[in-house]
């Protein structure tokens, strides 16, 4: 078993490389077209910009990515961070420790992840549709616990740690770094991130190898729902209050970051470094747009034409 | 003492409304349809004088709420008719859709980051540009909000007085008809207009004998909602006497429905905004009347008060822009594109 692995990650990482160098060269072009067109653009503090406006959308996204090597979606992101959001926000004004608060709505985050990964492991239900099904069922506990009004009031200790900022770098950016390494850690030198793989690429496969596929299963969920919950928080410090209308179409956004990056729906391909790129290509798209004055309607275009022209790339680099 | 008094009397005023944080502490959170900081347009000029001569290369920054219903875009419109005639530049964006709160806000902070010298923004929701209110106040870069969703901490404000949306609706129907059963027809909860518009009408009403409100249902500022609530009622009351429908593009859904049901000409309904389709359907003798916030003129009051502000004058915190109630019997007076003479129009009255 040991050899299989030792195989499958040795033939991911060579592809990865190679693939996370094209995504790259992909947001090579698009900084030298807006740096060309904009004299605003390559300054330190438009970057820093970007970067803060990719920072949600990427901790979302490597949520997804999780997921979608492990041949799963979930479509219920969005909804599951509004949860978290209003969950914290109200915790926080009715006079709970910060630090509790956001624990809370971590907790709440696991759970609900929990609950999505035993209906999927467990109860053998698809995917898109148990998340689906969230998406919704979120949504509604959200504006039924907020009655629809965003919750304001949100200390201004928590908010000022949000908006702070550390070496120069503001707090979400910090985040999502932290994000980001662990995930790679585990990816790559973990046996869950073994297992992830393994059960994306081929399910039977794994399970005869003895890779615990279930708990796989409800470990992407779980870490998902989590990580949605926290960019949820950098949110709700950010904008100074939790709406439970918060996160809407994040799920696709965070696809789009995932593909772009070079994850597979079909599961067992994606990388950590790829999906990062991916959010800093979407976060640049409409930085890059609105300081050119272009309307946002030809930025949903190049998002499409991006998303299929790294497709392209895929199937070319991949030779299939 | 006089500044512990002034403390208490703050802390007392703020912990009566919310617990607002503390960088909040030198604004109330505002109420735009109350606020007593106010003034109507059509003083601006009388009160203030001529707008500044902005300085050359001034650039206003519009974030948009959405480029996908007239209104918003005639309201850009608006901006650009104004600072035209000042050599202004505009820039009137907005995210790809009207859900996207994270992309709005980034419009607006890169807006910021590239340095405008104000911004012009209309929030998608009450909260979501918040962010970017912040930046702008630490560059010291005026923030105007303007229209539709009501920042609670924002400096200035231009906009309708959206309760009275609602209230004119009422009048006509207590002017106009014998009373009978009347239902209202909600945009998306939880939005400050869609509370202001409801409120303003079933209040005025309900103070009448003659009339009752049988339903008032949300329909998420869907045309195929509003169709579909509206069959619905008719169903069940089918001696309605009329709708208030909180925009045009579901009052047009209703219309549909009251046709469907054959019952136009029995049932009157009337929308918000006064969108090009609303006048149009008036005019077929379809849709009974709307509420005209006039887009393209506040868009140009909005400009006004963006230059004035920057240049200097200290403008009241919010700025009422005109409404009026369009019907048949006036629709030729106010079907113009032309804002001078609808300027001329509106003062007269």
């Amino acid at each position: 078993m040991s050899d299989m692995q030792n195989n499958l990650k040795s033939a991911f990482s060579l592809k990865f490389s190679i693939r996370d160098m094209g995504t790259l060269i992909g947001l090579v072009i698009i900084f030298a077209v807006f740096a060309f067109l904009s004299p605003v653009f390559l300054t330190v503090p438009n970057l820093i910009n970007i970067m803060q406006q990719s920072a949600i959308n990427a901790i979302v996204a490597l949520g997804m990515t999780l997921v979608i090597i492990s041949a799963g979606i979930d479509l219920s992101v969005g909804p599951v961070a509004a949860l978290a959001a209003v969950i914290c926000a109200s915790l926080m004004v009715a006079g709970v420790p910060v630090p509790l608060a956001v624990l809370g709505a971590l907790l709440c985050g696991a759970l609900y992840g929990l609950f999505n990964g035993v209906l999927i492991a467990y109860a053998g239900l698809q995917p898109f549709i148990v998340t689906l099904g969230g998406l919704s069922l979120c949504r509604a506990l959200a504006l039924i616990y907020t009655g629809g009004n965003p919750i304001f009031g949100i200390p201004a200790s928590f908010r000022s740690f949000i908006n702070g900022s550390l070496f120069g770098l503001p707090t979400p950016i910090i985040i999502a770094a932290v994000v980001a390494i662990t995930l790679w850690i585990v990816l790559t030198k973990t046996p869950l991130g073994e297992y992830i793989f393994a059960v994306g690429g081929n399910e039977e496969a794994a399970r005869v190898c003895g890779v615990p596929v279930a708990k796989t299963k409800i470990a992407v969920y779980i870490i998902s729902a989590v990580l949605a919950s926290i960019a949820a928080l950098i949110l709700v410090g950010r904008l100074g209050a939790a709406d439970p209308i918060l996160g809407n179409l994040w799920e696709m956004n965070a696809i789009a970051a995932a593909a772009i990056g070079g994850a597979s729906l079909m599961g067992g391909k994606g990388s950590i470094f790829g999906t990062i790129l991916g959010a800093i290509i979407l976060g640049t798209l409409i930085n890059g747009f609105t300081l050119l004055n272009i309307q946002s309607f030809y930025q949903l275009f190049a998002t499409g034409v991006i998303i299929i022209v790294a497709m392209l790339v895929d199937r070319a680099t991949r030779g299939k | 003492m006089k500044s512990f008094f002034k403390k208490t009397a703050l802390v007392a005023a703020l912990g009566a409304t919310l617990s607002f944080s503390a960088m909040a502490a030198d604004l109330q959170p505002l109420n735009s349809d109350t606020e007593p900081d106010r003034i109507a347009w059509s003083e601006l000029q009388t009160k203030f004088g001529d707008v500044p001569t902005p300085k050359e290369g001034l650039r206003i920054g519009g974030v948009s709420k959405t480029l996908t219903n007239e209104y918003w875009r005639t309201l850009g419109e608006g901006y650009k008719q104004y600072a035209d005639k000042y050599g202004v530049f505009v820039s009137y964006l907005a995210a790809a859709n009207e859900d996207d709160q994270l992309g709005q806000l980034s419009i607006a902070e890169t807006m910021l980051t590239e340095g405008y010298d104000a911004i012009l923004a209309s929030p998608q929701s009450d909260a979501n540009l918040q962010a970017a209110f912040d930046t702008a106040k630490s560059k010291g870069t005026p923030f105007i909000n303007v229209n539709d969703a009501v920042m609670p901490l924002t400096e200035y404000y231009v906009g309708c007085v959206q309760r009275d949306n609602g209230v004119r609706v009422a009048k006509w129907f207590m002017e106009n008809t014998q009373g009978g059963k009347v239902a209202v027809i909600e945009g998306q909860p939880g939005v400050y207009a869609v509370k202001q518009r409801t409120e303003g009408f079933t209040q005025t009403i309900s103070q009448d004998d003659r009339f009752e409100v049988v339903a008032s249902v949300p329909a998420n500022w869907s045309r195929e909602q509003a169709y579909n609530a509206a069959t619905n009622i008719l169903q069940l009351t089918p001696d309605l006497l009329g709708f208030y429908v909180n925009n045009d593009g579901m009052a047009l859904g209703v219309v549909e429905a009251v046709k469907a049901a054959g019952l136009l000409g029995k049932c009157w309904v009337f929308g918000t905004d006064g969108i090009s389709d609303a006048y149009k359907s008036i005019l077929a003798g379809e849709l009974t009347g709307t509420v005209d916030s006039f887009p393209l003129l506040t868009g140009e009051v909005a400009m006004e008060v963006a230059l004035r502000i920057v240049g200097g004058q200290d403008i009241p915190r919010v700025v009422a822009t005109p409404q009026a109630l369009i019907t048949k019997d006036n629709v030729a007076k106010y079907q113009t594109t032309d804002s001078a003479k609808l300027r001329e129009t509106l003062l007269a009255e």
